[in-house]
């Protein structure tokens, strides 16, 4: 999962909105957890209109080294496996052949090529993803990380991967997308001219790429679905409950989601994933995610710019709340401190706390002296 | 309301009069970076740096790996050579904090063994460099075949970087024989695809049966699960011992001759496995198809742990 993306939508989009909405018609629908646990089948769905069934629940082995992994998810029955040329230096591609030789015909591969500028280097870079993938062809080959809506067409990419089909190299064709991915899925829709797209996706993400993500399907476009967890906070600061499997249960309730790709690297990861499969968005989950929600709330700043100038004394909260996200929700110190060098709070904390009240008040309940509090113990 | 006014006043001193670097940790990279080699490579513009913000923008999906790793900043550069105007070279100096999180990254990238005899440890090819040296782990990328051009930028920035931490000790704890070369990976979390391992060190071992048989079954590996405190470590041990159990592959215990007490089972995946503990460390032997040979390098292995 992309810390960037994580925490960007999660800031942007961690609102009781988000989830209330998500949740709320579901729980009014009656769907039980009893019914959801009854179908632990595999779920497959089309990838857009390329004829490809994949199982819903997919594998990025993006991170994964561990032969065992890789196998366990195929032996749960996971068909669709993503890899990059770049990713580990494309030690990860080999790893992905050699773990999935001798079961070509059972599984699904997708891998990306960086655009360079020359032809020749595009095509040198599919054709060692081949030779370490110890395959003659991909099924789904992208182009990595596209930035701008201008490029999804761009017309040297469009014949590059037309060639790499023509060539037999790629079975179909797509690209990826990290940064303002509905205007890039809108552009694809409307062109047409891409049979997959890889997008970061979550329940932090805005309606505005639900909606990209729905036209971009009903242009037949396989979405794929990547970042699904968006980071997740810890289970055992959470009375033990795990977000994972509410959250990609989320992304699989979008039906134009062909598949999910979590990024695993443990054979409990995966397992927990893959069991999502055939299961409904629950009532269980709707109380996790409501759970997570309420956790959220009055935890987490959602940078909605609200506290601005309240502080007599213009220190900035917005910094300090965003310090305490990463340590408290990320469980990443090393951010948090940074992030209070960057801001110069670390003095600013001290102070803070001196303060015998604190006239900043949160619409969405956030302690906010407690938070620097909280800080200033870990950091003093 | 005196004391807040004093306050104010030393806040402001803070902001605006004491150096930014006071409090800036950062390392400044720049140094690392050189502007050209002897033999002609010459970096084209200023080198950009990116944090744990922004290495996502750089190197979109892969900065999860390096974040795992507990990277800090990195900067990049692209060197060009007067000879070719075609021909580039990519350099990456990423920080990643320790040394032990460096040799991570590195031992997730090395592809086989060829060293090229860079930093504390280095992989070269005609197309690629990857080494570490100290909290430093670097990348150097050719678009054309150009090992001569990849080694000089290696070569200089190696010799720009001060650090002179050694590697991690584990490293050595491996028992040489049957070591498959440049194999030895360092896991931030997950070791051996296990959640409960978290951190720690794996290595392969070259199956003495050449066939394609032995080939396609699981690597013989083996692992150094790295704990805070003995206590911790023998909890996984037991944990681990449970998890064979609970599948029914729990085989009898040994007697060993080896001075410490070993579970052993056998896992779908990773075949027969050796497990026992020792100090904070919690090892293992896994995949090897005779015991005996497990068993002595497990042995070796846990002797050489001091």
């Amino acid at each position: 999962m992309s810390k960037k993306i994580g925490r960007r939508t999660f800031v942007k989009g961690a609102t009781s909105a988000v989830l209330g909405l998500a949740t709320a018609p579901l729980l009014s629908a009656g769907h039980s957890y009893a019914a959801a646990t009854k179908n632990r089948a595999l779920d497959y769905r089309n990838l857009g209109k390329t004829g490809l069934r994949v199982t819903s629940v997919s594998m990025g082995a993006m991170n994964c080294s561990d032969p065992a992994v890789i196998l366990r998810a195929f032996d749960l029955g996971v068909n669709f496996f993503d890899t990059a040329r770049r990713y580990m230096g494309g030690r990860n591609e080999e790893i992905v052949g050699k773990v999935l030789q001798g079961k070509r015909d059972k599984v699904l591969i997708q891998t990306k090529v960086r655009m360079a500028a020359g032809e020749r280097e595009n095509r040198e870079s599919v054709e060692t993803s081949l030779k370490s993938l110890r395959t003659d062809y991909v099924d789904v080959l992208l182009a990595h990380s596209l930035k701008t809506p201008d490029e999804v067409c761009d017309p040297p990419l469009l014949e590059f991967l037309q060639a790499m089909k023509k060539e037999g190299k790629a079975r179909f064709t797509g690209f990826s997308t990290h940064t303002d991915m509905a205007p890039l899925l809108r552009a694809a829709a409307k062109a047409g001219c891409h049979e997959v797209a890889l997008t970061s996706y979550n329940f932090t993400h805005s309606n505005e790429l639900k909606e990209a993500i729905a036209l971009a399907a009903k242009a037949g476009i396989g979405v794929v679905a990547m970042k699904t967890q968006a980071g997740g906070y810890k289970a055992h600061n959470m009375g033990g409950l795990s977000p994972h499997q509410a959250a990609l249960k989320y992304v699989l309730m979008d039906q134009n989601v062909s598949t999910a790709i979590p990024g695993v690297t443990t054979i409990e990861q995966i397992e927990e994933c893959v069991s999502v499969m055939g299961t409904e968005f629950s009532r269980k989950d709707s109380r996790a995610l409501q759970q997570y929600d309420s956790y959220l709330q009055g935890r987490i700043c959602t940078m909605c710019g609200g506290c601005e100038g309240e502080c007599p004394y213009g220190v900035n909260h917005t910094d300090f709340m965003r310090a305490a996200m990463y340590y408290d929700g990320y469980e990443n110190k090393n951010l948090a401190e940074e992030a209070l060098r960057e801001g110069g709070l670390l003095q600013a904390a001290k102070r803070c706390s001196e303060c015998s009240s604190c006239s900043i008040v949160c619409g969405r309940g956030v302690d906010v002296r407690a938070q620097v509090e909280l800080l200033k113990r870990v950091f003093a | 309301m005196r004391r807040r006014n004093w306050m104010v006043l030393i806040y402001l001193f803070v902001c605006f009069l004491v150096p930014r670097h006071v409090f800036t940790q950062t390392s400044n990279m720049e140094p690392l970076v050189p502007k050209e080699t002897p033999d002609g490579w010459i970096a084209r513009g200023a080198p950009q740096t990116f944090t744990k913000e922004t290495l996502f923008e750089h190197i979109n999906g892969q900065a999860d790996l390096f974040l795992q790793y507990g990277f800090e900043g990195s900067i990049f550069a692209v060197y060009g050579n007067n000879k070719s105007s075609q021909e580039k070279i990519d350099l990456d100096i990423y920080d990643m904090g320790a040394v032990v999180q460096a040799f991570g990254v590195f031992s997730r990238f090395r592809q086989d063994d060829r060293p090229g005899g860079i930093g504390l440890d280095s992989y070269l090819d005609d197309r690629y460099a990857f080494f570490y040296k100290g909290k430093y782990f670097v990348a150097l990328q050719a678009t054309e075949s150009s090992s001569d051009g990849i080694k000089q930028i290696a070569r200089t920035v190696e010799s720009r970087i001060v650090d002179s931490s050694p590697p991690p000790k584990e490293i050595g704890y491996f028992p040489k024989r049957g070591l498959k070369p440049g194999s030895i990976e360092y896991y931030p979390q997950g070791l051996m695809g296990r959640q409960f391992l978290k951190r720690g060190f794996k290595a392969t071992y070259v199956k003495p049966d050449k066939t394609e048989a032995a080939a396609e079954g699981p690597d013989s590996n083996l692992f150094i699960a790295v704990f805070p405190n003995p206590e911790e470590a023998e909890s996984a041990f037991r944990s681990f011992k449970e998890v064979l159990i609970k599948k029914g592959s729990a085989h009898a215990p040994l007697s060993p001759q080896t001075g410490f007490e070993p579970a052993r089972g056998e896992d779908a995946y990773q075949g027969k496995l050796i497990i026992a503990h020792k100090g904070p460390y919690l090892i293992g032997a896994a995949g090897f198809e005779k015991e005996k040979d497990a068993e002595s390098l497990l042995a070796e292995l846990s002797a050489s742990i001091k």
